[in-house]
């Protein structure tokens, strides 16, 4: 090529495949990414259990009991946990993207649906109606 | 070395050389532009400007009235002939900018807003936020990607003009990135390399700023017109001398000395205007040149402050407010904070005058055609006798764009008729430039580049100041003299082919030297106070018409030295008359209009 | 005070590859990285970077320091007791010390057609609210220094993406009331290297020094991009 006769010998590093560990931001960024796994488990528990229901009392017992585990109980705290971080970084994305409104009245508000919602799920599907 | 051939070749990529290098491809688009840069375009010193660009656009506004402040501010030693047109052609740049996209702040109807500034009488500066500049620039440079006859060349540094029996032939410029040699052939060439302001040592200009077009006219025989006239901004910030736009002041900012006096009132340029109510021409929205000089009389009485070392007198923008301050001067607020540590919402902003502006430049006619046929020259590196002794703050915008638009017209025109020069009648003189470029680098003896160039500037704040008498002046020549000869034995100390900084800073001193000479002797040879020009000595503190309403000509020698030779002022309609401001300056005018 | 700073050093003429190289410098309060390199400069004026304007505007001085993308010129010592490795910008090829190639920043800022596409004529300014001039202020505010480019790994991964702040480009004239280009830009904005390709991370906007906010606008584009798409598949073909 012509740069060999002019000298130029342009360095291009390559490109580091732990690039994510190098900064505190793009390591939360991962973490970000990363709470897809736990919700990935979440999403897999119910539509076990829902196919346990339909397999009649035993087996849905069965599924109720496998819940209750400590550790099963555990996984889903970190799996809220980690929907919570998601819910906080997307609210606090999603004004940058829909500027629809002030970003602080906007953050609120994502957060205010999602306590309406869950109190609504929690009165709904708890039974207390 | 590389042989290239254009049509037409712009030096330079900022607001001047992109303006005529759009204009020329829209004139004729089969004519291919290059658009030689030692710096990306979007680099270039016009970006740095904040304030805005001035053009008569408010229906109370008059052409006759733009045209009378920019001849009374140029303290008569403007071409009339020019500034008319270029009144008449300022608007419909503007506009044509707007509609090329620039963001130009507006009012709430949707119109395009000014605003006040110094030594204009009404609003008419347009401005977009306190980027101006910037937003020019980049709306130039955006707008020069659509057209696909302008070919780049992007960070290569002309060295040479190519002349031939008094016709310009092309350029030589060494391509940054690899140190080759390059020889470009064009029928029409447009100097737009900018002002000279870093041959000071306090400035408010970009680092490439260091006259590089108007040594290469210089060294072909092309005078400097007005050099002597070098504009001291009076709000620079001490140390960096970056820019504090005049801008603050059009907004109702306030200068203060130590003793929180406004101490301008005292230099004829009052009475007070009371705070919050800012009047065109008064106090401190009076020139820029009689408040530095303002600066300078208080530093002698000792009533400027102390800033690290440097004196300072205060700018206030207190009673502005948080939010005004934010949303019309950001930059401000950004730029003190970063690099004084002040909050202007909270303190006032520590403040010295710095060299701004160089009003002299290569000599040209209303046309932009130098005295080489076939060369132009634009914005701050010419002298299209636009500015006189003192130019307006916000004319240089509009001037580039104004002239800009003219010379690339022009330079087409004359590439349609023109061929170009043969290979063999430039032979010799690229041969010459590749013989002295080859000898330069080396080991060197104990003298450095830094050292030189450091002395110059030194020399040169202390020569060619604010104010000026001939022993200084004649002393800083002497010491210009002996550094040229210094710099003629000095070597490259970088053997490097890519990306040799040391090599370009090296050919920048060596236009820096030369053009420094030529405003050090067209202030010797002014024997009067005009504009930006003020002696001390005795019987030349006035201005002096009956032997000097003349435009100063720099013609440079065999030796280097400089020939001083004058050139008549243009008179249309305009008479002399007193440069007055404050209140004086209002009754002035009412005579005169 | 004296302080240590390390610098990147390359010279494609002898080196294999860059080293670092470990300098004094003096510094007071005031002390910006671009004057501490200008500093090493005098020592050693074989030391390639850019700069200008040093008031942070014309987008030359772009380094990484401490990793991070940074203008020269708005980084002050103060900032870093523990010292500093000043290194060229990532993502571009260094071709001497710390200057980089920008070339492909240029060429994927061409690619968007950055300029106002409006066919009417018109010798008067047209009519902008501030409002609207709000709406792509922010993205005009741009000065082109290619910080959010060493801030991107999706760039890092991927040179052929356009990028931030070429999209962010795009974005503000789509934006802008006077243009009627947008269904010229949107091919570049849908297409495989458009704005697709980013997944958010959002460094490319902490690092930007004019606050233009490159993720915001790509982000914004997305939305644009899948609106786009989505009247392109229930349009007949052919029909406009
Ligand atoms: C801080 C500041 C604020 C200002 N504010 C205002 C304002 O508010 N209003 C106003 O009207 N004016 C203002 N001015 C003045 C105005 O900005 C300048 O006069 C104007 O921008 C100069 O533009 P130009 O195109 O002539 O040159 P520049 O923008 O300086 O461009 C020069 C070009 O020439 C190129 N060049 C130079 N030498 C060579 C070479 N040897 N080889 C190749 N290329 C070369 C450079 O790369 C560059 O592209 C301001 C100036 C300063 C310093
Ligand atoms: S978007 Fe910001 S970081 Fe990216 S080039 Fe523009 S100014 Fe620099
Ligand atoms: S030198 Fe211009 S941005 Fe830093």
């Amino acid at each position: 090529m012509s740069s060999q006769q002019n000298g130029r010998r342009p360095y291009l590093p390559p490109f580091r495949r732990d690039w994510w560990l190098q900064l505190r931001f793009y390591r939360l960024y991962m973490l970000r990414e990363a709470t897809v796994l736990p919700l990935l488990f979440f999403v897999g528990w119910l539509i076990y259990g829902l196919y346990s229901l339909g397999q009649g009392p035993m087996q849905w017992q069965h599924w109720l009991e496998f819940m209750a585990k400590p550790w099963v109980f555990v996984l889903n705290l970190l799996t809220l946990a980690a929907s919570l971080f998601h819910a906080k970084t997307f609210f606090e994305l999603f004004p940058r993207v829909m500027p629809l409104a002030p970003p602080g009245l906007m953050i609120a508000g994502q957060w205010l649906g999602t306590v309406v919602v869950a109190i609504g799920l929690i009165v709904l599907l708890g039974g207390y109606v | 070395m590389l042989q290239l051939d254009m049509d037409i070749i712009v030096v330079g990529g900022g607001g001047a050389g992109l303006r005529a290098a759009i204009a020329a491809a829209e004139a004729s688009p089969t004519l291919n532009v290059a658009l030689v840069s030692k710096v990306y375009p979007m680099r270039s010193h016009t970006v740095a400007a904040e304030g805005g660009a001035a053009a008569v656009t408010l229906s109370e506004d008059s052409l006759q009235s733009h045209f009378f402040d920019t001849v009374a501010g140029s303290d008569w030693l403007a071409e009339q002939d020019v500034v008319e047109f270029f009144v008449q052609h300022a608007y419909q740049e503007l506009v044509q900018l707007e509609r090329w996209g620039c963001p130009w702040s507006r009012k709430n109807d949707g119109s395009v807003q000014v605003r006040r500034f110094g030594g204009m009488k009404t609003e008419r500066t347009w401005f977009a936020a306190d980027k101006t500049g910037f937003h020019i620039l980049h709306t130039l440079f955006q707008t020069s990607l659509k057209y696909p006859s302008i070919e780049r060349f992007d960070e290569y540094f002309v060295l040479d003009l190519l002349v031939v029996d008094q016709r310009v032939a092309g350029v030589l410029a060494i391509r940054y990135s690899t140190g080759e040699l390059v020889q470009i052939r064009a029928k029409s060439v447009i100097l737009a390399t900018g002002g000279a302001g870093r041959v000071f040592h306090y400035n408010t200009n970009s680092g490439i700023v260091t006259g590089d077009g108007m040594a290469l006219a210089l060294r072909h025989g092309v005078a400097l017109r007005d050099m002597e006239f070098v504009q001291y901004h009076p709000t620079g910030l001490p140390g960096s001398g970056i820019l504090i736009t005049e801008a603050c002041r059009g907004e109702g900012g306030i200068l203060l000395n130590k003793d929180g006096y406004r101490y301008l009132q005292d230099y004829g340029l009052g009475p007070e205007t009371p705070l919050g109510e800012p009047r065109n021409k008064c106090m401190e929205l009076g020139p820029r040149d009689r408040l530095s000089q303002a600066f300078w009389q208080q530093q002698k009485l000792g009533l400027t402050g102390d800033y690290q070392g440097h004196a300072v007198v205060y700018l206030d923008l207190r009673h502005l407010g948080d939010k005004h301050l934010k949303e019309r001067l950001p930059l401000i607020c950004e730029l003190a904070r970063d690099f004084v540590n002040v909050d202007p919402a909270k303190a006032p902003i520590p403040v010295r005058p710095a060299v701004h502006y160089t009003m002299g430049g290569v000599m040209t006619d209303i046309d932009c055609q130098t005295s080489i046929q076939g060369l132009f020259a634009i914005g701050e590196c010419a002298s299209v006798g636009l500015h006189g002794a003192n130019r307006l703050g916000s004319n240089s915008l509009s001037e580039l764009l104004v002239f800009g638009k003219v010379a690339g017209e022009r330079a087409a025109a004359l590439a349609q008729q023109n061929d170009h020069v043969s290979h063999q009648a430039i032979a010799q003189q690229t041969a010459v430039q590749q013989a002295l470029l080859s000898g330069m680098p080396g080991h060197n003896t104990n003298d450095s580049l830094v050292a030189i160039r450091t002395a110059m500037t030194k020399a040169m704040e202390e020569g060619c100041g604010i104010y000026r008498d001939a022993n200084s002046m004649q002393h800083c020549l002497d010491q210009l003299h002996s550094l040229r000869q210094r710099y003629q034995v000095l070597n490259v100390e970088d053997q490097g082919k890519v990306y040799n900084s040391a090599l370009l800073q090296h050919l920048e001193l060596g236009f820096g030297l030369d053009v420094a000479m030529a405003i050090c002797s067209s202030a010797l040879a002014r024997k009067e106070s005009r504009g930006a020009h003020q002696r001390l000595d005795e019987g030349l503190t006035a201005r002096n018409d009956a032997e000097f309403l003349q435009h100063s000509l720099a013609v440079q020698q065999q030796d280097g030295s400089i020939d001083i030779r004058w050139q008549a002022v243009t008179i249309t309609s305009l008479p002399p008359g007193q440069r007055l401001y404050g209140d004086c300056g209002a009754v002035n005018e009412g005579k005169a209009s | 005070m004296t302080q240590t700073i390390v610098i990147a050093r390359y010279n494609p003429e002898q080196d294999e590859k860059p080293h670092h190289e470990a300098y004094q410098v003096q510094s007071d309060d005031n002390t910006s990285v671009l004057d501490a390199l200008q500093q090493v400069q005098q020592q050693d004026p074989g030391l390639s970077f850019r700069w200008s304007c040093r008031m942070a505007i014309c987008g030359s001085c772009g380094v990484m320091v401490n990793g991070v993308p940074k203008l020269g010129c708005q980084t002050f010592l103060r900032d870093y007791p523990a010292g500093l490795v000043i290194t060229p910008l990532s993502n571009f090829a260094v071709e001497k010390d710390l200057i980089v190639n920008m070339e492909p920043f240029l060429e994927h800022l061409s690619a968007i057609k950055p300029w106002l596409i409006n066919t009417a004529e018109g010798t008067q300014p047209h009519v902008q609210t501030p409002k609207q001039l709000a709406k792509y202020q922010q993205f005009a505010n741009c000065i082109n220094c290619g910080l959010c480019y060493s801030a991107c790994p999706q760039f890092g991964l991927n040179p052929e993406f356009r990028g931030p702040a070429a999209l962010a480009l795009a974005h503000r004239y789509n934006l802008d009331s006077r243009d009627q280009g947008k269904a010229q830009r949107m091919p570049e904005l849908n297409a495989k290297n458009g704005v697709w390709t980013c997944t958010f991370v959002g460094f490319c906007s902490e690092v930007c020094p004019k606050k233009v906010d490159p993720a915001a606008a790509i982000n914004q584009g997305k939305v644009e991009s899948a609106k786009d798409m989505i009247v392109s598949v229930l349009k007949p073909s052919g029909a406009r």
